[in-house]
């Protein structure tokens, strides 16, 4: 039997498309009663081989059959390639699953809304990996390993769970028990214009001290390109993202015992590293810069390099939007003081709202496990036909599939092997502070690191400042 | 000097949204370009795009106009009797009821967000028409309803005597005498109740859903968290400001008329 999954998956890798899949759907709508039928299928028809996959796990697709659930997810492409093959989830299980799309400002609030007053109305939504403590702590959600370790309701030989991005899957666990199935995540990677790089004779930072002799060498405003920009604006997902990444690096710990603690040595190195930086050689008015507009002003040659998010290279990297295709480089989190390189580990997870009743668990659960799985990885990814190809799919072995490569190769000089990389040794779990107060302490260390960014008060202060407020809150 | 003044004035207002015209017609490309291209070839794919693309807000406009349509027909039927009443009838309390019709205008919104959510779960009418108008009702209605009064109260006594004199009832001098004389005042009213109607966002977001997603929740679907696709956002505000515009010209007379008359300085809650 598993031989003959592997069959499958192989012949799967090597030949799926859009229309494969739709008909499979089709296909597999008439012949649902027999599913034995469809794996004897699966060989004489290649077309039908999508849906068999499926089939060959090992689980009863059907056991929610007619349930009805609403995921919330944010608009955003990748979500909007799995809204497109969504008609084939129903026709695998009988579920009717609906996507709505809510603003990325708003979800989270919308999320606590529902979770907190346990209403049921989202059976899942696109989580942030920062607030599983929230709801794990309030018990809003259902663990996962009581699902993934139920024979009757994951046959984990098929679904690989093992295979999700690892940094990803303990960004969503909680003491160790897993509570979300990411579907799309992504890893820091250093951007850099790679012609202004060669000409200047550079290459790509091997440590934070470098990257700073790299902007100040490429820095020339009067030309209108500016050495390098960081997030500047003030929030939790902001300069909140990009300010813990460099706080590891200098070797700082969030926790000291049950405190947290901000105004450690490392932390003010790290600040006074971000605001130096970025006061000499990021474009003025970077404190409100957010990365699309970072990723925008790259596109348009201003910046020389930034440091964000690996699947920002699909906007700089797009001939419509940008004006250096063919000129970029990319490359792994430089080093900090401590040898460590530290990238988020940021991602977009499905967990179970507790608040369900058994059968919509279970179309949830068998929601989750489908969007998460290789196959539907696949079909939203590289297989996808549209013009949006995903580059944050969540599973390794992804990348290692010569069709996925082939297609991020296109980004860029070492794209692939940055992205490799960074995703293997490079994330961190602790990269941010894990704890049910996160969106409280996220929004004060994000005022506190813009303060100083403008100059109202020194990284010293701002930091002291902020430990004092988080200190309160976490007393509260 | 005055005329000057007024056009550099009006420019300064008129700015914001001749770019945003401006951007609607670039490719995305071009909306970035520095120094800013003020020639360019313009295109209409934006607005193909905003109307017909992966993203179109044409079903959103549809809820929108249910909504903003709906709330402000209710609005008015209910706001000039109550105004009436408040301004005409002798009514026990009459201050305070006056006084607490405006307290639901003191609360910030977001303040009556989680409630709101709760109550229309529990009468599960979360992400319904029925519900979202009946919240809409909450804050327009307080406020059409003072913004009558201050009209109706400008009416003479005598006109309505003289009905009140010729056996008129009191609804029949409503309807027959005060109505036409506030008419100003009730395209006014409409044009408020309508334009805050259209352009809510905090609880189109919080309480709406698939089936109710306004115009205002689905243009952030320009503003993904990969990029911003400004030319595209820009073409559907602009398609979206449009039925508001056509609103504003019909009863134009009306307001300026409304604004020398009345009080009516300063706008309601958006």
């Amino acid at each position: 039997m598993s031989n003959e999954r592997e069959k499958q998956r192989h012949i799967h890798g090597s030949n799926v498309s859009r229309r494969s899949v739709l008909k499979a759907g089709v296909a597999g709508a008439a012949t649902l009663a027999a599913p034995g039928l469809l794996i004897g299928r699966a060989h004489a028809a290649g077309e039908h081989m999508d849906l068999d996959s499926f089939m060959g796990a090992g689980i009863d697709w059907h056991m929610a059959d007619g349930a009805q659930i609403n995921i919330g997810v944010i608009p955003a492409g990748y979500f909007k390639n799995l809204e497109a093959v969504l008609p084939d989830f129903k026709t695998l299980t009988g579920v009717d699953a609906r996507l709505e799309m809510i603003p990325p400002g708003q979800i989270r609030q919308k999320a606590v809304l529902d979770l907190s007053s346990k209403t049921g109305t989202y059976a899942s939504h696109s989580a942030d990996p920062m607030y599983y403590q929230l709801y794990v702590t309030n018990g809003w959600i259902d663990p996962l390993d009581d699902y993934l370790g139920n024979g009757k309701l994951t046959d984990n030989k098929w679904f690989d769970f093992e295979d999700i991005q690892p940094g990803h899957r303990g960004a969503t666990s909680v003491d160790g028990r897993p509570y979300g199935i990411p579907f799309d995540g992504e890893a820091t990677i250093q951007i850099y214009r790679k012609d202004v790089y060669d000409a200047a004779g550079i290459g790509p930072a091997e440590t934070l001290e470098e990257y700073e002799s790299n902007a100040a060498k490429i820095h020339d405003p009067d030309n209108r390109l500016w050495g390098c920009a960081l997030r500047g604006f003030r929030g939790a997902g902001q300069n909140m993202y990009i300010y813990p990444s460099i706080f590891r690096s200098y070797g700082g710990e969030w926790f000291d015992g049950d405190r947290i603690t901000v105004d450690t040595p490392e932390a003010l190195g790290a600040l006074e590293y971000y605001v130096k930086l970025l006061n000499n050689y990021a474009p003025k008015g970077v404190e409100n810069w957010n990365w699309p507009d970072i990723a925008d002003a790259f596109g348009q040659g201003t910046v020389g390099s930034y440091i964000d998010a690996h699947g920002s290279a699909a906007v700089v990297a797009n001939p419509e939007k940008s004006k250096v295709v063919g000129k970029i480089g990319f490359a792994r989190w430089p080093k900090g003081p401590s040898g460590k390189r530290v990238t988020s580990i940021w991602n977009w997870s499905f967990p179970i709202n507790g608040a369900l009743t058994d059968k919509q668990k279970q179309a949830t659960w068998l929601f989750n496990q489908w969007a998460g799985s290789r196959e539907v990885q696949v079909a939203t990814s590289y297989a996808f036909p549209g013009a949006y190809k995903r580059t944050g799919a969540n599973r390794a072995s992804l990348w290692e599939d010569p069709k996925f490569l082939d297609l991020m190769g296109k980004f860029g000089h070492n794209y692939v092997q940055a992205a490799t990389e960074s995703f293997a040794n490079d994330t961190d779990p602790d990269w941010r502070p894990r704890l049910p107060q996160w969106p409280a302490v996220g929004d004060t260390m994000a005022t506190a690191i813009q303060s100083a960014l403008v100059g109202q008060a020194t990284p010293a202060d701002a930091l002291k400042d902020a430990q004092k407020k988080i200190d309160k809150i976490l007393k509260t | 000097m005055l005329v000057s003044a007024a056009s550099l004035l009006l420019l300064v207002w008129v700015f914001p949204l001749l770019w945003a015209i401006l951007v609607s017609l670039k490719s995305e490309n071009e909306v970035l370009a520095y120094p800013p291209n003020l020639i360019f070839e313009p295109i209409a794919q934006n607005y193909k795009d905003a109307l017909f693309g992966d993203f179109s807000i044409v079903p959103s406009l549809v809820t929108s106009t249910i909504v903003a349509v709906s709330t402000t027909f209710l609005t008015i039927v209910l706001a000039v009797p109550a105004a009436y009443a408040f301004a005409r009838l002798r009514l026990p309390a009459k201050k305070t009821l006056g006084f607490y019709t405006l307290a639901t205008q003191m609360v910030p919104p977001v303040g009556l967000v989680i409630p709101y959510f709760l109550i229309l779960n529990r009468v599960n009418w979360l992400d319904t028409y029925q519900g979202m108008i009946i919240v809409y009702l909450t804050f327009s209605l307080p406020f059409a309803i003072w913004l009558m009064v201050s009209y109706m109260e400008d009416i003479p006594l005598e006109m309505e005597e003289a009905a009140l004199l010729d056996k008129a009832s009191r609804l029949q001098t409503l309807w027959h005498i005060i109505i036409p004389q506030v008419r100003g005042g009730i395209a006014v009213t409409v044009i408020f109740v309508f334009l805050n109607a259209w352009n809510e966002f905090l609880f189109a977001v919080q309480l709406g859903g698939n089936t109710v997603r306004p115009v205002t929740v689905a243009m952030y679907n320009f503003v993904s968290v990969e990029q911003t696709l400004w030319a595209k956002l820009a073409a559907a505000a602009l398609i979206a400001m449009l039925p508001v515009v056509i609103i504003g010209i019909a009863a134009q007379k009306q307001i300026v008329k409304g604004l020398t008359v009345g009080a009516v300085k300063g706008g309601g809650r958006r």
